[in-house]
């Protein structure tokens, strides 16, 4: 069985519609990179599958490890095993990283039937994560992002999948807003993750973030839907040729 | 005092009945000062929604239902108060209890010399020259009609004196409590501070209700803050929902002064905290700050009016409140900058959070500037929850009700953190937490979506 089954997807954003017919399998352990032009619906795809409010699923079935996901609250999809890197994190003031990273594990954990961690345990298990990121003690301490560079905010985020340890991540265009050095620590950082059991799903409007997270497959989405498959190599092709073909053939 | 129609205002019958036996009485000027809270409420009555500062909260409540003079302290104990860490802390402790000192309950052992803190009842009689020069000397009877009515009932509450140059070691602890028996019940409470040139003193109120029957709290403080004194306040009003809670503030501010106010209501069917400052000297600093927290069919007020008279003086407010059910929360903050009050600093802010289509927000900031030069500002806002926030809790499996309560905690610890004594933050905050976990998890999946 399949990590993640997306069959015949389609969905809409204020009745306007932006996945059509999209098919997609990820197995454990797999990577797979969707690339595409702005606008071809790849943010969506990753608020779709995490079950953003606003998105509205018209036609087709998501399975995830057998589950149908789309029946999930954001919430339950999130404990279920589900991680959103987000593109923008968002700033929120009044609420410190390590409280926020606590309640988030702790929601999960007991959503396993795990106990809890208090909060000298927390400190502990955060800070083994946090070290290969390069996320201090400080950064924990003050509001979740706030006043965060765009590099902190994005290994914010990859601290978060770390400690939740999800069966599947998304990364919504990771690399964008990085500088080459802040890339390499997220990048590590994801990679050090890869197990056989994980899949990842890695959007990207460029290649860059491929020379350091390598897919095992690279699918194209213009106008909502996958129009072509391949391999590693694709996206090379894809930073020679440019999108201009694919959003001919899809008009 | 009988209206146009040959009525008599409600209230100001108990008030003339009992002037006779009232503490003082017989003592020229407090007579006088009993005689003009009567006059000027006489004239006026309760307030209307014509009053300027009475458009947004009605009290029908105060006519319909006729509240009668508490006739003295029941013999209650102490009952364990909302709040730990403040209730922990060493503290010269004064309790009132339906408007009288009850120096049973009291603690005040080893204040420091030049420092008094008495019953104004006691004081009346004992000593009223004292009091002469401050009480009644703040408060403008015509600007506040409650306050006159309370003026019209002066009997007793808490005396406080900080003679020159104390700081004093320890916070003064206020625990005001409201014991209705079966009938309802009014209480008049009227507390005067007295902080003398180059003084420190904290004090904290908390305000709570027994049970019993409706109840009518209408309170007074006067502060007067000589040259460089500093004066922090915090109050905890959680009267109970069958509660009528107005309580009129005074603070006159000599020049160098800082009055540090932060109140946090989330109790009465009627909470109304009004304060008034005016800043009389140069170079003084005044913070009125507040959280509030409101459901069912509450209505909490805070209404402010800071009066800048003199130049460099800086003024801040910052107001947020969470309004759930059908409650309204009411905030009107006046920022009135005269001729003379060049280089003054003024600034307030209203922030209230709707978590149910059915709350309401009247939030009216207003500058009145007739100097040139000046830095004012104000603001309001009122909305619903961010999605995008709640989006990113949800989205980390963070369930709805919990993620719902942490923003809203957030939101609110903005205004907290920034009190100055850790206990009183930190009991603010539980207190929060605890008001949303009974309050805001019944109606969290109202707003699924």
């Amino acid at each position: 069985m399949a990590l993640l089954e997306i069959r015949n997807l389609h969905a809409t954003v204020d009745d306007k519609p932006i996945i059509n017919g999209l098919d997609l399998t990820i197995g454990g352990g797999e990577v797979h990179a969707i690339m595409g032009p702005n606008g071809s619906g790849k943010s969506t795809l990753s608020y779709v599958l995490s079950g953003r409010a606003g998105y509205e699923v018209t036609e087709g079935e998501v399975l995830f490890d057998g589950k149908n996901l789309l029946e999930m609250e954001a919430d339950e999809r999130a404990r279920e095993g589900v991680f959103l890197a987000f593109q923008y994190p968002v700033e929120i003031p009044g609420v410190t990283g390590i409280t926020f990273l606590r309640t988030a594990v702790n929601a999960v954990r007991q959503h396993h039937g795990e106990a809890p961690f208090d909060a000298m345990d927390f400190v502990k298990f955060v800070r083994e994560k946090a070290a290969g990121l390069n996320v201090s003690d400080d950064m924990l301490k003050r509001a979740v992002n706030t006043g965060f560079s765009g590099g902190e905010k994005k290994r914010m985020e990859i601290l978060q999948m770390a400690a939740l340890d999800p069966k599947l991540a998304i990364l919504d265009e990771t690399d964008s807003g990085l500088d080459i050095d802040a890339l390499k620590v997220v990048a590590d950082g994801v990679n050090a993750m890869r197990t056989k059991e994980r899949g990842l799903l890695v959007i990207t409007h460029y290649q860059r973030l491929l020379d350091y997270i390598v897919p095992d497959h690279v699918h194209v989405l213009a106008k909502g839907r996958i129009v072509k498959s391949g391999g590693k190599e694709l996206a090379l092709e894809l930073e020679e040729s440019g999108y201009a073909e694919f959003l001919e053939d899809a008009a | 005092m009988p209206d146009g129609s040959g009525h008599m205002q409600p209230y100001l019958d108990q008030a003339l009945e009992g002037s006779g036996s009232f503490a003082g009485a017989g003592t020229d000027w407090v007579d006088a000062l009993r005689r003009d809270g009567a006059h000027a409420y006489g004239l006026h009555g309760l307030p209307k929604r014509r009053d300027e500062y009475w458009r947004y909260t009605n009290l029908n409540a105060l006519a319909d239902e006729q509240f009668r003079l508490s006739d003295g302290a029941p013999a209650i104990g102490l009952p364990s108060l909302p709040h730990k860490l403040v209730a922990e802390l060493a503290t010269y402790r004064v309790v009132v209890v339906n408007g009288r000192l009850r120096p049973d309950l009291c603690a005040l052992g080893e204040l420091p010399d030049d420092v008094l803190v008495s019953g104004l009842e006691d004081m009346l009689t004992a000593a009223p020259a004292r009091l002469e020069p401050y009480l009644g000397k703040i408060i403008r009877l015509n600007d506040m009609p409650m306050a006159a009515l309370n003026t019209a009932f002066l009997n007793d509450g808490m005396v406080m004196f900080v003679g020159d140059g104390i700081v004093l070691d320890k916070p003064v602890h206020l625990i005001s409590i409201t014991a209705p028996g079966a009938d309802a019940m009014m209480v008049q409470p009227r507390h005067l501070v007295v902080m003398g040139k180059d003084t420190t003193a904290t004090l904290i109120e908390t305000h709570i209700t027994t049970e019993g029957g409706s109840s009518f709290n209408n309170i007074v403080s006067e502060l007067h803050l000589d040259e460089g004194a500093n004066l922090n306040h915090f109050v905890f009003q959680e009267e109970s929902k069958t509660t009528v809670h107005l309580s009129g503030t005074a603070v006159a501010m000599a020049a160098k002064t800082t009055y540090d106010s932060f109140v946090l209501q989330s109790g009465a069917a009627i909470g109304r905290s009004e304060i008034r400052a005016y800043m009389n000297g140069p170079g003084s600093d005044c913070r009125l700050d507040g959280v509030y927290l409101a459901t069912d069919k509450q209505v909490v007020d805070n209404t402010t009016f800071v009066e800048h008279a003199a130049p460099e003086c800086r003024s801040r407010q910052v107001y947020k409140g969470v309004l759930d059910g059908q409650s309204r929360g009411v905030f009107q903050g006046k920022v009135h900058v005269m001729r003379d009050a060049q280089k003054t600093d003024g600034h307030q802010l209203s922030r209230a959070l709707l978590l149910s289509p059915r709350a309401e927000i009247d939030a009216r900031p207003e500058l009145e500037i007739y100097a040139d030069d000046v830095k004012c500002s104000h603001g309001a806002t009122a909305g619903e929850l961010d999605e995008d926030l709640m989006f990113y809790l949800l989205s980390r499996g963070i369930p709805r009700e919990q993620a719902r309560r942490m923003l809203i905690e957030a939101f609110l610890s903005e205004a907290i953190a920034e009190i100055p004594l850790e206990q009183v933050a930190e009991d603010f905050t539980t207190h929060v937490r605890q008001w949303l976990v009974d309050n805001v998890d019944a109606h969290a999946g109202q707003d699924a979506t």
